[in-house]
Order: C-alpha cells, then sequence, then structure tokens
C-alpha cells in the first residue's frame, strides 16, 4: 500500500469520526425591558390555583401564577412566595366543600355514570383558618378565591375572605395597601371575573354587577396605585363566561320524548302555545313574563347551568311539569346585559392597558379560542366538559393545562410589549382531566 | 335526556399520524460499490448488486457471484420546539438495512442469459422519541420493515444493449406508538400501539446500452409498491372508565411505496478513473393520505384519513471511482435529492428536508474470486415547520452516518 492510498483511507475514516449528534442551538431567554427583581401577581382563584371547585395545594402548584413564575425565573425572577395550603390537606371551596374529583356515580334511576363528585364529605377548614403570614418573607402571589375588583380598598376584606384573611399582614390591612407595601417592579393583574360570576351563576337573579361607573373607577385606582413608582405590568381582560362548561353543557333541547309523552304534553301545553314532537324539545322553563302560568319553551339561545338538579330533571319531572327556575337559567335578556357588561368592562381595561402603557392579555380572546377548539402538539382542545381537557370539573375554572395555555398567553402579551422572550411552557407537560 | 357526563361524550379522535416512509426512510442503501460514488451506478455493471440498480446491466455480468452487504446507520434528529425552546432528541437504534445478491451466468449456448435473485431494504426505519417529549401524542415510535424479494432475469442482446426484468414481492411490518391525551387517576396518559405485517408486489426492469467503450447509459423503472396491512393489531392502554371508548381491536391500512424511474451515465476517462451520474424521479405523488380504518369504531376512536400531500421529486447522484492498483479502488461521491414533504406536513417520523449528502468508499479485492468493498454515508439536514394537523411547531435537525460493507465471490 502507498502513500496515496494511506492519504485515501485516512480521508475515509475521518469521515467515520466525524460528529454524530446534533447540537442545541436555542437562543438564551432575555427579560427585555423587564425589571424581575421583585414579581407579583394579583387575582382571584385562577389566579391562585383554585380549580375543581376548591383550593388545595396541587392547584396552588399549577395555578396560573406558579406557571407563570416558573417562566419568569427563566430570566432571572425568584420563585413565586405562595400562601401554600397543607399538601395532606384536602382542601376546600369557596363555599366550605371539598374539591371535586372524577368518578362514579349512581342516578336517581340507578345508571351508574362518570361525575364529578366530592374529594371529601366537607372541605378542610384547618387548612385556611390559620395565618401563614410571614413579614420576612412576603408573598408574591395574592391570588385570593372569590376577590371582586370592589373590594381591594376594603378594610374589612379579611372578615368575609378567609383566604385573603390567612395571608394578609393584619386583619385589617387593606389587599392595595399590601400590594403597595410589596413595592413590585412587574405586576400581573386578572381580576374581574368574580365580578361577574356571581350574576352569572346565579342565572342572573343577583343583582351584583358592579355599573361600569364602579367599575372603572376601582379599576382605574387600583393600576394608577400599582404602576405609581414606574413599575410596568400586565393587565387581562375578562372572558364572556358564558362560553364555559358550566354554561354550555346541558343541552337547551336535552328533553327527549317518546309518542306518549308527547301526547300528555301537548295536551296540557298546547292552549299555551307549546307544542311538543317526537325526541329532543326545549325545556320548559319559568318566565314571568310569559303568559298567566309564567312558563314558557327555553330557546336555543339560553343557557341552562350547571348547577340546575339533574336527578329532578331525570326523575321529578323538572323542565317539563315543573318549569325549570331562574336561578338555573341565563335567559336571553340576561345573557345580553351579562355580554355587554363584560364588552364595557374589557373596553376600559383596554384602554386602561393603554393609558398606562402596560401589556394587555385578552383573555375573553384565549376563553373563545378554547371554546373554538384547537390543536395544541397533537393534543385538541376545547371548553367541552371533561373531554375538552381545559376546564377543571367545575366548569369554570382552568385545569392545570388549560392554566398553562392561559399562562402562554400572558407571556405572549408581554414579550410583544417588552420585547422580552420568555419562553412559553410545554401545556402538554400538565395535567388535564384524570379518570377512574 | 342525553346524560351530559355519558363518556360517549369524549372525543379524542386517535389522529393516527402514520406517515411512512419519505425520502428519509427511502433506504439507498442496496449496493457498497454505489454507495461509495454517492449511490449512483445505474449505468454500470459493477457487481451483483446491479440486479437492483439496473438488472439490464447484470446482462453484462461475465462470471456468477455472491455478494452479502450490511449498512448499519446511526441516526440521529433534534427537535427543538419554537415556542418554548426546548429540545427533545431521537433515541434511534441501529438501522440495518441489507442486502444479499445472487447472479447465475449461463453459459454455451444460453450465455446472453442469467438470472438472479436479489433481497434488499429499499424502505424502512425506526424512530423512537425520548420519553415524554413534547410530541408523543403525534409520535412516540415508528418502526417500518420492508424487505423486498426479486427474482430476475436478464438478457445481452448485443455487446451493447443488456435488458432486465425482476419481479418484487415485498414483505413488511409496520409499528407505530403514540401516547393519547387522557390520563388516569395517578396522572399516566394513555397510550396506542398499532402493529401490523404488510405485503406487496412491484418489479423492478432496466436496460443499459454502451453508447461506445467509454459511454454508457442507464435506464430503470423501479415501481410502485402499494403495501396493505390487513389484520393489524390496534392495542390501547387507557384508563379503566375509557376502556370502552378504547377498544382493542383490528385495522386495515395501506402504505404506497413510490415507483423510482432512473436514467443513468457512466464514463470511463481511460483505465483508472470512471465517473457515473444517475438522475432519479421517485413518484411520490401516491402518497397523498394515510388513512386507518378501525375494525370497530366508537365516538373516541373513529377511522382516520390524515392528508400527506407528498410531492414527486428529483434527486441527483453522483460520483466518481479511482482504480489505484490490481488490488485497490477508492471511491467518492454525493447527491442531492429535494423533499417530499410539503410545507406544514413534516412529521416527526419523517423529518424530511432536502437533502444534501457525501459518500466515500473503497474495495480491495483479495484474490479471483473474493473482494471486499466499503463504503461511508454521511448527511445533515434541518427543516423548521408547523404541522397543520398537530400544530407541532418547530426545527428538526437530522444527523446520519451509514458506514457499510460487502463480501463479494466470484466464480
Amino acid at each position: 500500500m502507498n502513500k496515496r492510498h494511506f492519504f485515501l483511507l485516512t480521508v475515509f475514516t475521518a469521515l467515520g469520526l466525524l460528529s454524530c449528534e446534533p447540537k442545541v442551538k436555542s437562543p438564551l431567554p432575555s427579560k427585555g425591558e423587564l425589571d424581575v427583581s421583585k414579581i407579583i401577581f394579583i387575582g382571584d382563584g385562577q389566579m391562585g390555583g383554585y380549580m375543581d371547585d376548591g383550593l388545595k395545594y396541587q392547584g396552588q402548584q399549577n395555578s396560573l401564577a406558579n406557571i407563570l413564575a416558573g417562566q419568569f425565573e427563566l430570566i432571572g425572577s425568584n420563585p413565586a412566595n405562595i400562601p401554600w395550603i397543607n399538601s395532606a390537606s384536602v382542601g376546600i371551596s369557596t363555599t366550605g366543600l371539598a374539591p371535586l374529583h372524577l368518578g362514579y356515580k349512581t342516578d336517581c334511576q340507578g345508571t351508574v355514570s362518570l361525575s364529578p363528585i366530592r374529594d371529601a364529605s366537607t372541605g378542610d377548614l384547618s387548612s385556611i383558618n390559620q395565618s401563614c403570614y410571614n413579614a420576612n418573607n412576603p408573598f408574591t402571589v395574592f391570588g385570593i378565591p372569590g376577590l371582586r375588583l370592589n373590594q381591594f380598598t376594603n378594610a374589612s376584606l379579611a372578615g368575609i375572605n378567609p383566604f385573603y384573611n390567612r395571608m394578609c399582614a393584619s386583619p385589617n390591612t387593606r389587599l392595595l395597601d399590601e400590594l403597595l407595601a410589596q413595592n413590585a417592579t412587574f405586576f400581573q393583574l386578572y381580576i374581574g371575573l368574580e365580578d361577574v360570576l356571581d350574576y352569572a351563576k346565579s342565572g342572573g337573579t343577583h343583582e351584583t354587577l358592579p355599573s361600569d361607573l364602579q367599575f372603572q373607577q376601582n379599576y382605574e385606582q387600583v393600576v394608577q396605585n400599582l404602576t405609581a413608582n414606574g413599575a410596568k405590568g400586565a393587565l387581562a381582560t375578562i372572558p364572556d363566561v358564558s362560553q364555559m362548561p358550566y354554561f354550555t353543557t346541558i343541552p337547551w333541547n336535552g328533553l327527549t320524548l317518546d309518542n306518549s309523552n308527547v301526547g300528555t304534553l301537548n295536551s296540557i301545553y298546547n292552549p299555551l302555545g307549546y307544542y311538543f314532537q317526537l325526541g329532543a324539545n326545549p325545556f320548559m322553563m319559568v318566565d314571568s313574563t310569559a303568559n298567566m302560568f309564567a312558563v314558557r319553551q327555553i330557546q336555543s339561545t339560553e343557557l341552562l347551568l350547571l348547577s340546575l338538579p339533574l336527578d329532578s330533571v331525570k326523575c321529578n319531572q323538572m323542565g317539563v311539569l315543573f318549569p325549570i327556575r331562574d336561578e338555573f337559567v341565563l335567559d336571553a335578556d340576561e345573557l345580553s346585559v351579562l355580554r355587554g357588561r363584560i364588552q364595557s368592562y374589557n373596553d376600559f381595561i383596554r384602554q386602561m392597558a393603554q393609558t398606562y402603557n402596560l401589556a394587555l392579555v385578552n383573555t375573553d380572546q384565549f376563553i373563545s379560542n378554547v371554546a373554538d377548539g384547537f390543536t395544541y402538539n397533537g393534543v385538541s382542545m376545547s371548553s367541552k366538559f371533561v373531554s375538552g381537557g381545559a376546564y377543571s370539573l367545575d366548569g369554570i375554572y382552568l385545569n392545570p393545562r388549560g392554566n398553562a395555555h392561559f399562562a402562554n398567553a400572558f407571556i405572549k402579551a408581554i414579550n410583544q410589549k417588552y420585547h422580552s422572550t420568555i419562553p412559553e411552557v410545554n401545556a402538554n407537560k400538565f395535567d388535564g382531566v384524570r379518570f377512574p | 335526556m342525553k346524560s351530559f357526563l355519558n363518556i360517549s361524550c369524549l372525543s379524542f379522535v386517535l389522529a393516527a399520524a402514520l406517515s411512512s416512509y419519505a425520502q428519509g426512510f427511502q433506504v439507498n442503501f442496496q449496493g457498497q460499490k454505489q454507495q461509495g460514488m454517492g449511490c449512483a451506478g445505474t449505468a454500470l455493471n459493477v457487481d451483483a448488486s446491479s440486479l437492483f440498480f439496473n438488472p439490464g446491466a447484470s446482462a453484462f455480468a461475465n462470471k456468477s457471484e455472491v455478494n452479502l452487504a450490511g449498512t448499519p446507520i446511526f441516526a440521529h434528529v433534534l427537535y427543538t420546539d419554537s415556542a418554548t425552546q426546548t429540545s427533545y432528541r431521537t433515541q434511534n437504534p441501529v438501522g440495518t438495512p441489507f442486502s444479499a445478491y445472487g447472479l447465475y451466468r449461463c453459459k454455451k449456448s444460453l450465455e446472453p442469459l442469467s438470472f438472479g435473485l436479489a433481497i434488499y431494504t429499499p424502505f424502512g426505519s425506526t424512530v423512537q422519541w425520548e420519553p415524554n417529549w413534547i410530541g408523543r401524542f403525534a409520535l412516540t415510535r415508528l418502526s417500518l420493515k420492508a424487505i423486498f424479494i426479486q427474482p430476475t432475469f436478464s438478457y445481452r442482446i448485443s455487446e451493447r444493449l443488456g435488458i432486465g426484468a425482476g419481479f418484487v414481492i415485498s414483505k413488511g411490518s409496520v409499528n407505530l406508538q403514540k401516547d393519547i391525551p387522557v390520563q388516569d387517576s395517578l396522572g399516566n396518559y394513555g397510550h396506542a400501539e398499532l402493529a401490523g405485517k404488510a405485503i406487496g408486489f412491484g418489479y423492478n426492469a432496466g436496460i443499459l446500452y454502451h453508447v461506445n467503450e467509454r459511454f454508457s447509459m442507464g435506464l430503470t423503472y423501479r415501481s410502485k409498491v402499494s403495501m396493505s396491512v390487513d389484520n393489524g393489531n390496534a392495542t390501547f392502554t387507557v384508563p379503566n372508565a375509557l376502556s370502552s371508548s378504547f377498544p382493542n381491536g383490528t385495522f386495515s391500512s395501506q402504505l404506497p411505496l413510490p415507483s423510482v424511474l432512473t436514467l443513468g451515465l457512466s464514463f470511463s476517462a481511460n483505465k483508472k478513473w470512471t465517473f457515473v451520474l444517475d438522475l432519479n424521479r421517485v413518484n411520490w405523488k401516491v402518497y397523498d393520505t394515510l388513512a386507518f380504518d378501525y375494525a370497530q369504531n366508537t365516538s373516541a376512536l373513529s377511522d382516520t384519513k390524515s392528508a400527506r400531500n407528498y410531492e414527486s421529486i428529483f434527486a441527483f447522484r453522483g460520483g466518481a471511482a479511482y482504480t489505484a492498483s490490481e488490488k485497490w479502488t477508492f471511491r467518492f461521491g454525493g447527491g442531492f435529492g429535494f423533499s417530499p414533504v410539503q410545507s406544514g406536513f413534516v412529521t416527526p417520523e419523517t423529518p424530511d428536508a432536502n437533502r444534501l449528502y457525501g459518500t466515500t468508499g473503497l474495495s480491495f479485492r483479495a484474490n479471483e474470486h473474493f473482494s471486499f468493498d466499503a463504503s461511508m454515508y454521511v448527511t445533515r439536514m434541518r427543516r423548521s415547520d408547523k404541522n397543520l394537523e398537530t400544530q407541532l411547531n418547530g426545527t428538526f435537525t437530522s444527523i446520519a452516518l451509514a458506514p457499510g460493507i460487502s463480501l463479494n465471490y466470484r466464480w
């Protein structure tokens, strides 16, 4: 073998020794114009990890705030300081109940099916009835279940909200003052959901929607104070809650009739001008303006609430001979009031984001996208109850995976406004609904 | 009324994403000498591997010959998700394309005839992604195997013109796995495995024409082979509450392997240097939909049709051989192939891109009967895409290294 052969052999073997693994070349996340030295998260239960109608440790871990904080750490921020609930506790709902999980339930007809059931007979009050405040290690997550906008300056909030009571410096401290004491350099504010939920979840029977003026004054007061020290921030609009599974799961025409039922109902209701047919029919609901019997068929655009007692529907003629009460229905008028008000609140929030030069998260758009359905890395997401993958079992608050998608909406808005490059989270890493 | 919690409302469509073989999984390792020259050699009769490259060229074989070869593929893919900037890797087992050729040169009055049997693996691959990777609900593992068995005859019409053709029986298997986004009470995700055996038929025909002493032309056509899976097994691991929505059962599917039309040229400059050039037209257009038909459908498990929309492509291959001595020959070459995968259709099983590659090779002739060949193939490619079906949005970077050897015996 001569020299030339040797050279060619060398070339041949050198090719074989080439590195075989592709190298990772990702740009480092940057904070852009953000000052991440002190970040706080402000909102209601959605911010704090309330889900499956309860607050517990596992929910707090997967809260909107905690997921966001995890990504902020990638640009140099400290981990979130959260008023943790004991990890062994079953947790508690705003009404004192235990959170929900998916299990088997037997209905009045003896049919066993998958249904949300409570983790325990009652919630764990001890998980929230003691103060966890520590002056040396102030909380950065103010995700307070049930929190409304007009409560930021309410000096007796601690008395009515145990979730606030356990984390405040003293029972008389106003929430707004607690927040200002943090002297945050960046804040994220998602507030207003609870202000519209009470009306919506009561089927429009609780006239608790703030007036536009009230809302505007309270909102601007909060934003003005939070930005007074030059802090940057992100504001989030309020979603159209009527797109959530709590309001969209029970079909308006879920009354299924056979021949004999059709005859009976027609003989009863035909004089009022209501007609029934074989198969799917609209439920009967209470409406005092409808006729002297204050009863009419529900319209296709009107919504039945998840609070509707289904056993009464299945076994006790509710929605048929006994019309569904107002508290279980958002009728056309109520929906129009609700949506109109949310729209005007949101107009103001958008205006505030402009006035105070803050990032704006279009929660309303995000919740609409979920309602329309989308695919994310091979997973279909929608607002279908249980199977949609985004909402927790209460039909209102997002589950961990839904929160992760919501967090990505925040990250996109913040990156856009402040020229940062905070990476989004892999939402599929977070839990959806767990099945037995 | 309808029970709103009935699990029948679940609609986890198993959007099956079994893409089969892209250019990426078209395996062009059917002859070590050709591999050394950029995988070209349609216009040459190099050895018994011409039974694959051009059955017409085999008509010019002077001797009977047996040729055994293997080319392990070391392939690595890195995926970087654009939104999260997280990266994930494949953990592919070593690919094992092989070929075995036997050529019998007839004697005396039958002298223009030769018969051959070719066994080779022109398509196939195994892609295994790391556990819990971001695309786990699109694909976790895909293993495809296709072995072609090709009895062939060749006929030398004149000193210049040879023709040949073979019938192809293809036996194969497919195994596709992915996670299903449903979780049990412990948080474990569901899993789907589709496995089946496939069979298909085709042919391979070619002509070699020696224009003059130095210059030759070859033309081959390897037909489409439609691999059908008839009684595949679909196995689902899901939470108990959902087991009736994901019934284990059988499925059927079809995987078209495209036809390849090749025009080859060869030029012998002198005793030492030979140059070859191949132009391929691969009719990937046949692969426009991937459908799975489940024997038992439920609201959660419907038959799927995934658009693939592959485009037919050209590929160019070329190389040179340098005969250094009686015993030693050295080769080098390279090629370029366009990707059949259009934007919006790149999948984790075919992270395909326009591909540029380089090869090198050598032969050692021990004696009149025995000779050995070796080759090396290297490629690197990168493709960024957002898949329309799964919305997987990121960049695939692939590196593949394929060293091969063969053993030849002539008599």
